[in-house]
């Protein structure tokens, strides 16, 4: 099992960066799997978790100008992992003016990512900073585990409202209650809905729009004869929407949420080279 | 602000030269010392106290005082430096106060009057021109450096060769390697304004009780001069101006596997007195003891030369920190000073002498390195 890969580029490395900040703030220990020409962040739905899960998917490409990866066999050439991405977030949040990045699985005491930042000077040599981040090999079978999650079977999916302004409503709706109703329909309405013994506050959105989805099969029969007007709501857990609110640095190209009546939601952001999902369960 | 990552109080004690505020902390693992000349403020005026009970003149008038009562009053230093347009400091022996008065815009006056106790400030003797190694390095390169470690890093350790120098995080034997994150930062001598390494050597140091200094001498843009040893001997941080200096002396941990001077079943320690400069000496001594090591410290904490011996049995404890060199501060500084290693030694090898156990220092060693200790 070997891995390498650096970063000389700076806007590499600062796009990088703001992907694991996003990740950090989702997750408190994720699996990371790496193949020869991606890079996903995993977090699957267990009850630890609150049955959220996420899945986070980078073209290596677009970021690194050195990757080399030998995973733990000839027939299944990937590396698992399972990290605590804010010591990732950390090692790289100093690194933003560096002259290159360096990523390599280490084993001296325990397994380790060690990210080697070479930092200018004022003297003729460079500067290294280095981290050792621990690191967990992720047996292969456990691997199954850490499977794509599939587009669950919406009532409706719909584009997201601004995240920035959807994000302000939702952190002041936290303060009132501690979950959220999310509904929307196939007219392009999303309602953000709160209510609590002495007050009910509902964020009215609309001119929406909704994804087309293409089907395998040709025909999506269960939005396809959808009343339009009709509203798919789910209830779930403000502080988990907020995470991911919070979480985003940058406009994402598309942002749409898939919604099971009852069921779950979920979250597809899309930036040119990373694709995060998100899947909040709805409360019972 | 700087003083508050010490301790929870300080001395303050104006002087004829200038204003001196000295602070410890609870383990007397960590000092500072700032002194402002009289050069530094508007207008100074200090006058000596004779007391009828004392048999010389006082010429200081120390005081200690809270520093969360103090800290308020420098609360924002952005909104001082916008609102305030003098601040005045006095002093009122006879009613334990010391006043401190903002003069603002628009008229505002706040006024402080915060009660004082008298004390005997606790000085550290430590003689920095005797230390092998001396960096001296700009402030925004030690922050530059110390920004890569968490803000929860406890200690650091420093690495010195004549080739290179790295900072990197403190780790031990049983440290959890698959649970901490390490960082190590490494530089080449050139980075430094002046790099002198007499000795290769390694000192840890805890990183929390630096970053005082670190934030004020930014402030100042004021070169940081690092004079240290060898493991176990102090290490101190110092910036040094027309106006100010500023002083915070750090104990390093003792790797018992390197020292050379304790060994096999010798303990020895030494009693000081001299009239009435007094010393405080912490140190430890090993003892090897079959299967587990031993540490001894004797502490004299007070000017009566009271001596509290603390011993304590510490089978997880490998390392532990070699505390400072106190002296009193009087006028008689310079003797302090050239008394450092002056000792009525006497040679001791049994645990017999060692009869008062002083139970506060055990519990403040105990929080200090978190482990189990039988009494």
């Amino acid at each position: 099992m070997r891995f390498r890969a650096k970063i000389v580029d700076l806007a590499c490395l600062n796009h990088f960066s703001r992907v694991i900040n996003t990740i950090a703030k989702l997750a408190k220990t994720c699996a990371l799997r790496l193949t020869v020409s991606k890079l996903y962040f995993i977090l699957s739905d267990k009850v630890a978790n609150g049955g959220v899960s996420m899945w986070c998917e980078l073209c290596q490409g677009n970021f690194f100008d050195e990757f080399q990866m030998e995973g733990v066999a000839a027939e299944h050439n990937e590396i698992y992992l399972e990290l605590v991405p804010e010591n990732l977030s950390r090692a790289l949040k100093t690194a933003q003016n560096a002259k290159a990045v360096k990523i390599k699985l280490t084993n001296k005491h325990c397994p380790c990512l060690r990210v080697a930042v070479e930092l200018p000077s004022l003297s003729s040599s460079s500067r290294m900073v280095t981290h050792d981040i621990p690191v967990g090999v992720i047996p292969r079978r456990l691997w199954n585990d850490f499977r794509e999650p599939s587009v669950p079977d919406f009532d409706v999916s719909i584009y997201l409202p601004v995240l920035k302004t959807m994000k302000s409503v939702v952190e002041r709706m936290k303060n009132l209650s501690n979950s959220i109703v999310i509904e929307a329909n196939l007219s392009g309405e999303m309602n953000l809905k709160i209510e609590t013994d002495l007050v009910s506050v509902t964020t009215h959105f609309k001119d929406l729009g909704n994804p087309p989805w293409a089907s395998e099969d040709g025909c999506q029969s269960s939005t396809q004869s959808r009343d339009l007007e009709s509203m798919a709501e789910a209830r779930i857990d403000i502080r988990k929407l907020l995470q991911l609110l919070a979480g985003q640095q940058v406009n994402p190209t598309k942002a749409l949420c898939n919604i099971v009546s009852k069921r779950i939601v979920h979250f597809i952001l899309l930036h040119e080279d990373v694709s995060l999902q998100y899947f909040i369960p709805a409360l019972a | 602000h700087a003083i508050a990552r010490i301790s929870d109080e300080f001395s303050f004690d104006p002087i004829e030269k200038g204003l001196a505020l000295r602070s410890v902390n609870s383990s007397r693992s960590a000092y500072a010392y700032v002194f402002f000349s009289s050069m530094f403020f508007q207008h100074y005026c200090w006058t000596a106290v004779s007391q009828p009970c004392q048999k010389e003149k006082q010429l200081s008038l120390p005081c200690k005082l809270i520093i969360k009562s103090v800290l308020p009053v420098f609360r924002c230093v952005n909104v001082l430096e916008r609102n305030v347009e003098k601040c005045s400091i006095c002093t009122n022996i006879n009613d334990h106060h010391i006043t401190f008065q903002l003069l603002c815009k628009y008229g505002v006056v706040k006024t402080y009057n915060l009660t004082c106790q008298e004390c005997d400030p606790l000085q550290a003797v430590f003689a920095k021109h005797m230390c092998p190694n001396i960096l001296k390095v700009h402030p925004r390169l030690l922050a530059d450096i110390m920004i890569h470690f968490p803000t929860s890093q406890e200690e650091v350790t420093l690495s010195v060769t004549p080739m290179k120098v790295c900072f990197k995080s403190y780790t031990e034997e049983d440290t959890d390697f698959s649970k901490t994150m390490l960082t190590e930062i490494q530089l080449n001598p050139d980075e430094f304004d002046y790099f002198q390494v007499g000795v290769d050597s390694e000192v840890t140091f805890c990183l929390k009780e630096l970053r005082g200094l670190l934030a004020f001498s930014e402030a100042t843009s004021v070169p940081v001069s690092i004079h240290f040893d060898v493991s176990g001997k102090p290490i101190a941080f110092s910036i040094e101006d027309m106006v100010l200096e500023a002083s915070f002396i750090l104990a390093t941990l003792s790797d018992v596997e390197k020292e050379t001077w304790a060994s096999g079943n010798t303990t020895t320690t030494f009693n000081c007195n001299a009239g009435n400069i007094c010393r405080w000496q912490v140190y430890f001594t090993r003892r090897h003891c079959k299967d587990f090591k031993v540490a001894k410290a004797l502490e004299i904490t007070n000017l009566q030369i009271l001596h509290h011996v603390v011993s304590y049995f510490c089978k997880c404890c490998i390392f532990q920190f070699h505390s400072l060199f106190f002296g009193a501060v009087s006028c008689k500084e310079q003797d302090a000073i050239s008394h450092t290693f002056h000792s009525l030694a006497t040679a001791s090898d049994t645990e017999e002498d060692f009869g008062n156990v002083n139970c506060g220092a055990i519990s403040s060693f105990r929080k200090k390195f978190n482990c189990s200790s039988s009494s």
